[in-house]
């Protein structure tokens, strides 16, 4: 039952995206302030949701992983990582696309961009460990993990102190309370999507390790 | 025998090996003489009230330089002579060793830091401050340093005994190093500013630093010793003609 | 717009009517036309940036999700063959 999870996500996600998109642009009113591309927003929320979420549980994995050993945690981690750094980087486009239709300006200093940005690239420096550091750096990747998020709320505090010295009028927006309704539907739908992902990677990284083990029984133990 | 001593016996080894040939020290001194070079012919021409904006970073940078440089060069004895797993069979804690080279590598970066601030003071004006308050300067450099250093000895003891790579430091020390070198960066423009909060920052750099050194110390052990090695396939990833 | 109208007609109501039975044109003077096409102009640039602004948005989103779809997709068909690779390699070792 667990193996068919991913497809009942994505069966679910497949019919919530045509819900929530049809729901954002025709159901919803146009913002007064910021006009249609504010309905960026919908699904730029969320995925930064979603994004400090996988964040705190890869640092929460990797610390498992560390203490207790646990193959399925180094899974978690891995794939929680990497979806950090999918939906990390839909979060860093997305924030510049609509800034840049409303000031004419992609990058705004803004203290939540900053900071998701900064993020970004402690993950990214996870992976790439993972994928070229030598063969006993999985621990040290994921003490890179654990201090990423460790780091969540306190990069984000580092940059707003930061933001205090270098002021700044552009502001990215959020949402204005009387279209939160139409977030929940967009929330559901990405959160199909990236579970299903997450659990088919995971699923792909146990796989992996047990082949790795299948194949080095079979050359030590065999002929 | 206690944790401090030692940590402090760890570092006094360390510390007897460099005054030997003092390698370490003066590669590094040089080094800040040269990127503080670098620095002056990138930004003399900035005028001075944009240089309150520009030596904090200037300052802050260097050190980074600095400590990737240090922390390479700590470790890399150890990987040559692979004395690292030598000291793991010593019967001593293993934070031990993990306090001996924070030890170690605190003192050459914050000597470096004090070469750097009153050079920068004699180039920009702006920086003058460092000078005139030098309690508060010395006191903002070692936060800072202890900040950077907690941090980048666990990611430089992990990648000297996995055979690890030296540019892998690099890409995972600057973005982990970031919220320390941000609340420096605050704090120093503060000082040079006189901004009245500065007692703020630095407490909030000391509570930084305490929260950074006890999670790397937490995670020392696990990261060095981990379990069994795990076997790695002697042959390479087996990829049959696909097509 | 009616109070443009409005307050425009009123001074081309104030001419005499001529003799020839024609009666005068009312209507908006060019300056206001002029500035309300312009205003209608931009709202229309902004109506057309911002939807190619968020069409490029969403498009990238997906574009993300869908390329690591493809790469987990590639790693499992990696692994497959890795797989039977394996069973290949034991069946041959138990039947010697």
């Amino acid at each position: 039952m667990l193996a068919r999870l991913p497809l009942v996500l994505f069966a679910a996600a497949a019919l919530a995206i045509p819900y929530s998109v049809q729901r954002i642009f025709l159901h919803t009113g146009i913002e007064k302030k910021m006009g249609t591309v504010q309905k960026i927003f919908y699904f730029h929320v969320p995925l930064a949701w979603i994004m400090m979420a996988l964040a705190v549980a890869c640092g929460i994995a990797a610390a498992i992983q560390l203490r207790r050993r646990s193959q399925l945690a180094e899974s978690i981690s891995i794939a929680t990582g990497e979806l950090v750094l999918i939906t990390g980087l839909a979060v860093l486009v997305t924030g510049p696309i609509w800034g840049h239709a409303t000031w004419g300006r992609a990058w705004t200093w803004d203290a939540r961009q900053v900071s998701t940005g900064l993020l970004w690239l402690i993950f990214a420096a996870f992976v790439l460990l993972r994928r070229y550091g030598a063969a006993g750096s999985e621990r040290l990747a994921a003490a890179l993990a654990v201090f990423g998020a460790v780091d969540v709320p306190v990069i984000y505090y580092a940059v707003k102190i930061w933001k205090t010295t270098h002021p700044s009028t552009d502001v990215v927006g959020s949402l204005p309370p009387q279209m939160w309704a139409s977030l929940w539907p967009a929330l559901g739908a990405l959160v199909c999507v990236t579970l299903g992902l997450l659990l088919v990677r995971i699923r792909q990284e146990q796989d992996q390790a047990g082949l790795d083990e299948a194949w080095i029984a079979l050359d030590t133990g065999g002929k | 025998m206690s944790l401090v001593r030692q940590s402090w016996l760890l570092a006094k080894n360390d510390l007897v090996q460099e005054l030997r040939d003092l390698e370490m020290v003066m590669t590094a001194a040089f080094f800040t003489l040269v990127v503080l070079v670098m620095f002056a012919l990138s930004f003399a021409a900035l005028p001075a009230a944009d240089q309150t904006l520009a030596v904090p970073g200037m300052l802050w940078l260097a050190i980074a330089f600095v400590g990737a440089l240090t922390l390479t060069r700590i470790f890399d004895r150890e990987r040559e002579a692979d004395t690292l797993r030598a000291v793991l069979t010593w019967p001593v804690d293993r934070v031990a060793i993990y306090f001996g080279k924070l030890g170690v590598t605190l003192l050459v970066v914050t000597g470096c830091g004090a070469l750097l601030m009153p050079a920068l003071a004699l180039l920009f004006p702006a920086a003058e401050v460092f000078l005139e308050r030098p309690l508060e300067s010395a006191t903002l450099l070692v936060l800072g340093c202890v900040a950077y250093c907690a941090v980048g000895t666990l990611f430089a003891a992990g990648l000297a005994t996995a055979s690890g790579k030296n540019v892998l430091l690099s890409v995972i020390l600057y973005p982990l190093t970031s919220p320390a070198l941000i609340f420096a960066l605050v704090a120093t423009r503060a000082l040079l500013e006189g901004h009245p909060a500065l007692t703020t920052y630095l407490g909030q750099l000391a509570a930084l630093d305490a929260m950074l050194v006890a999670l790397a110390s937490w995670l020392f052990e696990p990261v060095l010793l981990g379990n069994v090695v795990k076997p790695v396939r002697s042959a390479p990833r087996r990829r049959p003609m696909k097509e | 717009m009616s109070w443009i109208t409005s307050d425009l007609r009123a001074p081309a109501e104030a001419k005499t009517p001529a003799d020839d039975g024609y009666e005068p044109v009312t209507g908006l003077d060019q300056g206001t036309v002029q500035c309300v096409r312009a205003c209608e102009a931009e709202a229309a640039a902004k109506t057309a940036s911002d939807y190619s602004h968020v069409v490029w948005a969403y498009g990238v989103i997906w574009a993300l999700f869908a390329g690591y779809g493809i790469l987990l997709w590639q790693r499992a068909s990696a692994q497959r063959i890795d797989t039977a690779e394996l069973r290949r390699r034991i069946d041959r070792g138990a039947s010697p």
